[in-house]
């Protein structure tokens, strides 16, 4: 049966096609309702507000063109938050996916309990943000911190070693804490992805000689590379709005501020209301063009495949 | 039919007596009996605060408490978003400029009276234009702590009045092995790192703006510029632990000074004597005594950081609201809170306070208060966040050793150039 036969058939008995219309809209009705009410409508509002002076210790709200948008470009404190943020991503998408893809296939490769280890895995996850980058503070805590404990144990001279006193390395502890709280989201897309690979391609792979890394490399990877692409953009979209870990460890330091938590400071501690807003918008518009480039290039690739 | 006839005379006795029964019954002194207002406070106040505001006033209170922080993230985010945080709230004196230019808060001149306002002095802070938009209720200037038994453990006898026979005693305690890092310090991006070179400039005999709010911290022999220095010198000498860059002062307060890991706090809180002196919540009870600010010259100064009591004009209860702050701005309610920790903002109840005997440090304290000094005497401008954020981030970097002082300097004097453009 073709797919215009099918759609002729879906009619309900006594049901005409208007009715069938109506039914079918007012289905939808409840989310639509909602995209408009919680998505739509508050960017084309925040938008429009980009526009104008936003500012409740000025009077009116004149309309300033791009203004709130050119001024980003001769913000030193926005341009070194968006210089971090960018770091952040890169590190996180690409440690996220290279670990996430390589502990989801060593979980598939599991046979026995591996529910257990699912969920021990995912439960970094699920704990809060400030409440794994508090636990992590602790860790990395000069005096009495698990990291030179252990350090120290092993022989190294790293008592009372401050950690975020060098500001490269302090953006790198931060990216550790979130990527040890994201990771598990790309491992469930991926292994989720894994268990759908029929186990005939390995039996046959294996019949012709082929090693385990070449059933990785041309059955395991092309096969989840749909999932892969999508992990990688929510990676790209959690790496963007970092917050909760940058202020918790490093509260407003500059070597380490994201580019959210500057929009933070910028609406609430400055009251510069309309340029968070602009802000926010560009944040919001550059994450979803990367990720937008990870779901074009696989959906190449796998018409091309 | 009976109990028909029963519930209906019970419904009307009970409409009565809640509803529209209260102004009948109400106590003339009371008119605002049965109300009930919202309060927004920074934690820990009173613990029979609405019980005996109720007792006193008849209206109900619904005390809300938090940290002083996240009280200032829910007081921004609900005024931003045009409603009430509550029907009175916390209002720090650094909002004065930025909340009289929104607009935010209703003038409270006609609720106090000119004896009130003399009595308390610290009310100018929130006076702009003026409209005196919030009323003091705890008295907060900076004094510096010490730990008195380090001190005498490490033979210093005198009490120091310069910054070099601080720096001295400092060295003689770390000398001993009494304690490691003996000076605490906040250096990390938060305002208690802010306030502390406030301080620091003060004691190096200058002030942060000129009186056309020129920064004047720039030039290398000015106070700012010295107190950056002097800070840097002290994380240098090993005086100040190097883990302040990512310690608030509220961290280091609790944390270290409580527990007796550090001997002395460059910019103590008077407020905080009563919790030092609580044997739950500190090691170095009997051991602690505020001194007056140490400074390059030997002639004491300071500033006050007053906390006040605002009505957003969103309120829908302005009228018990003005009753709350009343009462608890009152003289007998600020000696009875002084038992809380809270330092009176009223000179007769300060006075009565120190008469009972009950003052901790009071002989400190009185020496002191006289030269608290406003930071910005016209009142706080708009642009105080940019300020303060620049001032606590460039303290940071500078410690961390991303930054020299004189970038630092820069940095924020720039900040406030580019604050004021906008």
């Amino acid at each position: 049966m073709n797919s215009q036969s099918a759609a002729t058939t879906t009619s309900w008995p006594g049901v005409s096609k208007p009715a069938d219309a109506w039914l079918a809209f007012l289905l939808i009705l409840p989310i639509l309702l909602t995209m408009v009410g919680l998505v739509f409508y508050p960017i084309i509002s925040t938008a429009w507000d980009s526009l104008h002076r936003v500012d409740p210790m000025q009077q009116g709200t004149p309309f300033v063109g791009l203004a709130n948008y050119t001024r980003m470009l001769t913000d030193n404190e926005v341009k070194l938050s968006w210089w971090n943020t960018f770091k952040y991503v890169v590190l996180a998408v690409t440690a996220e996916t290279i670990l996430g893809v390589a502990a989801a296939a060593l979980i598939n490769q599991i046979k026995v309990g591996r529910q257990w280890v699912l969920a021990a895995v995912v439960l970094p996850w699920a704990l809060p943000a400030v409440v794994s980058s508090i636990i992590w503070r602790w860790i990395y805590s000069p005096s009495a911190g698990l990291l030179n404990g252990i350090l120290v144990l092993m022989g190294f001279d790293y008592d009372n070693h401050l950690w975020f006193n060098d500001g490269t390395t302090a953006l790198l502890l931060v990216t550790v804490v979130h990527v040890w709280r994201m990771l598990p989201l790309t491992v469930v897309i991926v292994l989720a992805a894994m268990q759908g690979i029929p186990t005939e391609l390995y039996e046959a792979s294996r019949m012709d000689g082929a090693t385990r890394f070449d059933m990785f490399w041309k059955i395991t990877l092309p096969l989840t590379r749909g999932a892969i692409a999508v992990a990688m953009t929510n990676a790209t979209v959690s790496a963007f709005n970092l917050f909760d870990e940058a202020v918790v460890l490093t509260l407003n330091s500059v070597e380490t501020r994201p580019i959210l938590l500057q929009i933070y400071l910028e609406a609430f501690r400055k009251f510069h209301f309309s340029y968070g807003m602009a802000l926010s918008l560009t944040v919001t518009i550059i994450s979803l063009l990367i990720s937008l480039g990870y779901v074009l290039r696989v959906y190449r690739n796998t018409r091309m495949g | 039919m009976l109990i028909s006839k029963y519930g209906f005379t019970f419904t009307v006795a009970a409409f009565l007596l809640t509803g529209t029964a209260q102004p009948i019954l109400a106590d003339d002194a009371k008119p605002f009996a049965g109300q009930t207002i919202t309060v927004l406070l920074p934690s820990p106040q009173d613990a029979t605060m609405a019980a005996d505001f109720e007792k006193a006033t008849g209206i109900k209170l619904d005390l809300q408490t938090a940290s002083w922080d996240d009280v200032s993230v829910k007081v921004s985010t609900a005024l931003l978003a045009g409603t009430a945080p509550a029907d009175v709230t916390e209002f720090d004196w650094s909002w004065t400029g930025q909340f009289s230019a929104a607009g935010w808060y209703i003038p409270l001149n006609d609720a106090i009276d000119a004896a009130t306002l003399e009595d308390i002095k610290g009310s100018t802070l929130f006076n702009i234009n003026g409209d005196v938009l919030a009323i003091p209720y705890t008295n907060d200037f900076r004094v510096m702590m010490v730990n008195t038994k380090h001190f005498a453990d490490a033979g210093v006898t005198a009490t120091p009045k310069t910054l070099d026979e601080l720096v001295a005693a400092a060295k003689a305690i770390k000398a001993n092995g009494i304690v490691k890092y003996p000076i605490g310090l906040p250096l990390s991006a938060t305002e208690g790192a802010s306030t502390s070179w406030y301080l620091l400039t003060k004691a190096f005999g200058g002030d942060l703006f000129d009186k056309d709010m020129n920064p004047t911290f720039v030039a290398k022999d000015s106070a700012g510029f010295k107190a950056m220095e002097f800070e840097m010198m002290l994380l240098k000498e090993g005086l100040v632990d190097p883990s302040s860059t990512g310690l608030k002062d509220s961290e280091i307060n609790d944390t270290i000074f409580a527990k007796g890991i550090t001997s002395i706090m460059i910019s103590g809180e008077p407020g905080r004597l009563g919790q030092f002196s609580d044997p739950e919540k500190s090691s170095v009870v009997g051991n602690v005594a505020a001194i007056p600010v140490a400074t390059v010259s030997g002639k004491t100064r300071s500033f006050g950081l007053l906390e006040g009591l605002g009505i957003p004009k969103a309120s829908t209860n302005p009228g018990p609201a003005k009753e709350f702050i009343k009462w608890m701005t009152s003289k007998e309610f600020q000696v009875h809170n002084y038992g809380n920790g809270v330092l009176p903002t009223r000179t007769t109840a300060l006075a009565e306070v120190e008469k009972s005997g009950k003052l901790i440090s009071g002989a400190a304290l009185v020496e002191q208060a006289p030269t608290v000094e406003a930071l910005f005497p016209a009142g706080a401008p708009t642009w105080y966040p940019q300020f303060s954020l620049a001032v606590n981030t460039s303290i940071n970097s500078v410690a961390k050793g991303e930054i020299t002082v004189e970038v630092a300097m820069q940095k924020i004097a720039d900040a406030v150039t580019e604050a004021k453009k906008q």
